[in-house]
């Protein structure tokens, strides 16, 4: 018996055993890779051969091209109807705009060649380009412009499940549109065929945003009722989606493959490669399938993980950009709460608002954002694949100006001095500070889950504010949906709350955040001169000038920081990945895809 | 025998529908709903908008008014339409996806059933001997390693490594037909297929190997032996009928262990069944779908339990129903 259980025992052992020789061996398999690298080294002399020889080429036709993305899109291919940027990783190669922006967020003829707009930015008028087909070879014509934002300002479309309203209702006509008054829209107005006439009710200072939404086809959807384009095969199904772009969304296995087929006859030359195929691969996997060439790119919306740089950094076939993301994580001060009645009502005014005691002082909010070194936040929790940013607007715009803010560069002495003078001491030794008025000070931070960097920056950022002798009670993560309702619902106790806001290219307008309110202002700052400047910013005709509203947001911006609503942690860089096999690309500041039909690869 | 089935299926009408509330109920109770995710997605976008929508959903509604609006709905056969992939009915949505994850649940158990019970039988017969303490270390093993994880070095090492299998997905390239599809679907359901199939592999092994041995030693074996009956007699008129007993009633609780179980696994391999879709609607808030899913493998685990109930009795003569 004794010697039984030591068998067992002893095949357990060598089973362990065996185990750790497992993973051992993965281990040393990179290693043995590298150790590969001398029989390998004759390839660097193919490659630079290659190399030199290819710009003598050019670019070549021909040629599949595979990228990654670790979820797949909801199957809304329609972009009056999509929400997701998994699905745009699709629609961006298939579809079209009048204008697009540059590098630099102009905008620039795309679909439309030329406009020109009258002296109260109230009418602009484009000509298309001729010579346009969409996928299945119909014309493209100013009808189709008519019909897409048409089918925006119909009545329904929200209810169907749309929610890109902001293009449309500035329209002329919106309202007795919308509400089913007339069945004219005369917002949109075809000249001819390659003619088209956008009025909008006011002067438009983001007219030319207002115009490049993504234009659908009318011969597919022009006798179809708005509520049932979302279940419309021109919507869901490969093969049936039209457009205008580079590629036709030719073949799908639903949730793996999202197969895009060159459109031979695109207006802007044909595209070189012959497919371009996205799959779903779970995001433990995906460095893998790069390093082994089974996937050749990794781009929007989440890229490479900042943690893995170095890792793809060291794949010789590998190539990387790196470029600012659209968008900052903040830590929020609840400046005011909103009262029981008003969240029961949903109603948002700032009249009836109550400060949150402590949060309500400007010197507490400065002493804590000097408090914080977010710097540090930068290089260990993004291993500096970020940066720290000190205004909310995306630092690509020309809005962005850092001159105008207060740094608040980590100094905690600095930050001990302000709470002193705000008169907050540790006035019973218990190393924590107590309000003026003598009673215990705890400060609450709340934090969603789902964003893994910023899950661990909360702790850290308790960390830095107990530094400074602030209690903080570091509340359990809720799940976003749950926080997300509690964050608006704010008739609460909260005072410090995390959040991230990924911002649209389109225009730097503040107001949706910022502006008191607005929902997403969920500081409930109430800020008269903020809300000035915003809409000074946006006020025609001086707006015309962007030279004016870039002036105003300079000033906002200072009148931010100084406030201090929030204070924002960082900005994340995006972390493009892809095979040096693949040539012809050029990023935009908001998206991977551009001009994919100049992409092509050397085999 | 047919007047028990029918009084089984009759009993599943109130439990499913019990587990109808509970499941909307508890659903219900969760803060926020489908559209506060996607409600941050864009700032741009007017939160009016959203609030629109959840009128249009009938999303502000008393929860028993929409629970009776479901209801109603799905008595009348028809499942609703998901919120968040909108224009997409749910049964559509569950219908491509309940067959992959019944051919990878089908197949998983078919590479348990192969490995487990053979192995099972031949430790039960020589225990002690090399293989037996070898199975038994592998099902301790087996057990002791989470599928996920085993799941993430089978593609490191057998997909990227070594590239014998595909690591993700169910086919190569969208559009093939025919042998060459199905002999595809097979290659890349092996590496999920067995580890989904891992925990069951290694209990069926070590129920099989116990029962057998426990069998082997009883008295009607005893007598068998003095007959002189063959050995192979033996075995597999009287002692496999009588283990197989316990294994029957696992297998039934299994089919709807496979189909929940598969959520993690078919994440990890990017297998697009039910589990995945199941694993996204519970975070999107998609309570249609979550609904529906629900109430299958409740239906499933129901189903499994009264068929392993019959099959007792065509087992083991001594089972009667009536």
């Amino acid at each position: 018996m004794i010697n039984r259980k030591h068998g067992i025992a002893l095949l357990v052992l060598l089973f362990l055993l065996s185990m750790v020789m497992v993973a051992c061996n993965n281990e040393t398999a990179e290693p043995e890779e590298e150790t590969e690298d001398p029989v390998e080294q004759e390839d660097p002399e193919e490659e630079s051969e290659e190399e030199s020889e290819a710009p003598d080429e050019g670019p070549q036709m021909g040629g599949t091209l595979t990228g990654a993305m670790d979820t797949a899109p909801a199957g809304v291919f329609n972009p009056i109807f999509y929400q997701e940027a998994y699905e745009a990783n699709i629609l961006d190669f298939t579809h079209e705009g009048l204008v697009s922006q540059n590098e630099s967020l102009e905008f620039e003829a795309n679909l439309a060649k030329e406009w020109t707009i009258n002296d109260d930015n109230t009418e602009i008028t484009l000509t298309l380009e001729e010579g346009v087909t969409w996928h299945d070879g119909e014309p493209f014509t100013a009808d189709d412009v008519v019909y897409t934002y048409k089918a925006i300002a119909s009545p329904g479309y929200i209810e169907a499940g749309g929610v890109r309203t902001e293009y449309a209702n500035k329209l002329a006509g919106y309202e007795a549109f919308n509400s089913g008054e007339t069945d004219e829209f005369e917002g949109v107005v075809a000249e001819d065929d390659h003619t088209v006439t956008f009025k909008f009710t006011e002067s438009n200072v983001t007219i030319l945003k207002d115009v490049s939404f993504p234009i659908i086809p009318e011969h597919v959807f022009g006798e179809v009722a708005i509520e049932d384009i979302p279940s419309h095969p021109g919507t869901l199904d490969a093969g049936e989606v039209i457009g205008t772009g580079p590629f036709k969304f030719s073949d799908m296995l639903e949730r793996e493959q999202y197969v895009l087929t060159k459109h031979a006859d695109y207006w802007k030359g044909e595209p070189y490669l012959d497919q371009i195929v996205w799959r779903i691969v779970d995001q433990s996997v995906m460095l893998g399938l790069l390093e082994n060439g089974e996937i050749d790119f990794i781009s929007d919306p989440n890229g490479v993980p900042a943690a893995d740089f170095d890792t793809v950094a060291a794949l010789d076939h590998i190539e990387i950009i790196e470029q600012t993301d659209f968008g900052y994580q903040l830590m929020g001060f609840k400046v005011n709460h909103r009262t029981d009645a008003d969240v029961d009502s949903g109603t948002i005014n700032q009249d009836n608002w109550v400060p949150n005691e402590d949060m309500s002082e400007q010197l507490i909010r400065q002493a804590m954002a000097y408090a914080i070194d977010r710097q540090a936040l930068v290089d260990n929790l993004l291993y500096g694949h970020g940066s720290v940013i000190n205004a909310p607007i995306a630092q690509q715009f020309w809005a962005y100006d850092e001159n105008a803010v207060t740094a608040y560069s980590y100094d905690p002495d600095k930050a001990n001095e302000l709470l002193d003078e705000a008169g907050y001491v540790d006035t019973n030794d218990d190393g924590y500070r107590e309000t003026p008025a003598g009673e215990e000070w705890v400060v609450n931070l709340n934090y969603p889950t789902g964003n893994q960097l910023r899950e661990a920056s909360a702790p850290i950022l308790a960390q830095f504010l107990e530094a400074v002798g602030i209690k903080i009670d570091l509340r359990q993560p809720k799940e976003m949906s749950a926080y997300v309702e509690d964050l608006t619902n704010d008739n609460t106790d909260w005072d410090l709350y995390l959040i991230g806001w990924s911002l649209a290219s389109g225009d730097p307008d503040p107001s949706g955040l910022w502006k008191s309110g607005a929902a997403y202002n969920f500081s409930r700052w109430n800020n008269p001169d903020s809300d000035q400047l915003i809409e000074e910013a946006m006020q025609a005709p001086e707006a015309f000038e962007q030279s004016y509203r870039e002036e105003k947001y300079s000033e906002w911006q200072s009148v931010f920081s100084e406030d201090l609503p929030a204070l924002l942690l960082y900005a994340q860089n995006t972390i493009y990945g892809f095979n040096e096999r693949l040539n012809g690309v050029a990023p935009m500041p908001y998206s991977f895809i551009n001009d994919p039909h100049l992409w092509w690869v050397s085999e | 025998m047919y007047k028990y089935i029918i009084r089984r299926i009759l009993i599943f009408i109130p439990m499913l529908f019990a587990l109808t509330i509970i499941v909307f109920g508890l659903a219900q109770l969760a803060p926020g709903d489908a559209l506060t995710g996607v409600s941050l997605s864009d700032p741009n976008i007017d939160p009016e908008v959203y609030e629109m929508q959840r009128e249009a959903y009938g999303l502000n509604d008393p929860i028993p008014v929409q629970y009776f609006r479901w209801i109603s709905s799905v008595a009348q056969g028809d499942l609703g339409n998901s919120l968040v992939f909108n224009g997409r009915s749910v049964s559509e949505l569950i219908e491509s996806r309940l067959a992959n994850t019944i051919y990878l649940g089908l197949f998983s158990l078919a590479i348990t059933i192969i490995v487990a019970i053979p192995i099972g039988i031949y430790s039960a017969r020589r225990p002690y001997s090399l293989l037996d303490y070898g199975a038994t270390g592998f099902g301790f093993l087996g057990l002791a390693i989470p599928n996920f994880f085993f799941g993430l070095i089978a593609i490191y090492v057998l997909s990227i490594k070594l590239g014998w299998f595909p690591a993700q997905g169910t086919l190569t390239t969208p559009g093939v037909t025919g042998l060459a599809a199905i002999l595809d679907r097979i290659h890349h359901m092996i590496l999920p297929g067995i580890t989904l199939g891992l925990a069951g592999t290694a209990t069926y092994m070590r129920y099989m190997r116990s029962e057998v041995l426990d069998v082997l030693g009883s008295d009607y074996i005893r007598t068998a032996r003095a007959k002189g009956l063959s050995e192979s007699t033996i075995l597999y008129k009287h002692t496999l009928r009588n283990a197989l007993i316990p294994i029957i009633t696992l297998m039934g609780f299994e089919i709807g262990v496979l189909l929940s179980g598969a959520v993690i696994t078919e994440q990890v391999f990017q297998y697009p069944g039910l589990g995945t879709l199941f694993l996204s609607s519970v975070t999107n808030r998609d309570y249609p779908v979550v609904m529906a899913i629900a109430m299958i493998l409740g239906i499933l685990i129901l189903v499994g339990n009264l068929l392993a109930d019959i099959f007792y009795s065509i087992i083991d003569p001594r089972i009667r129903y009536d």
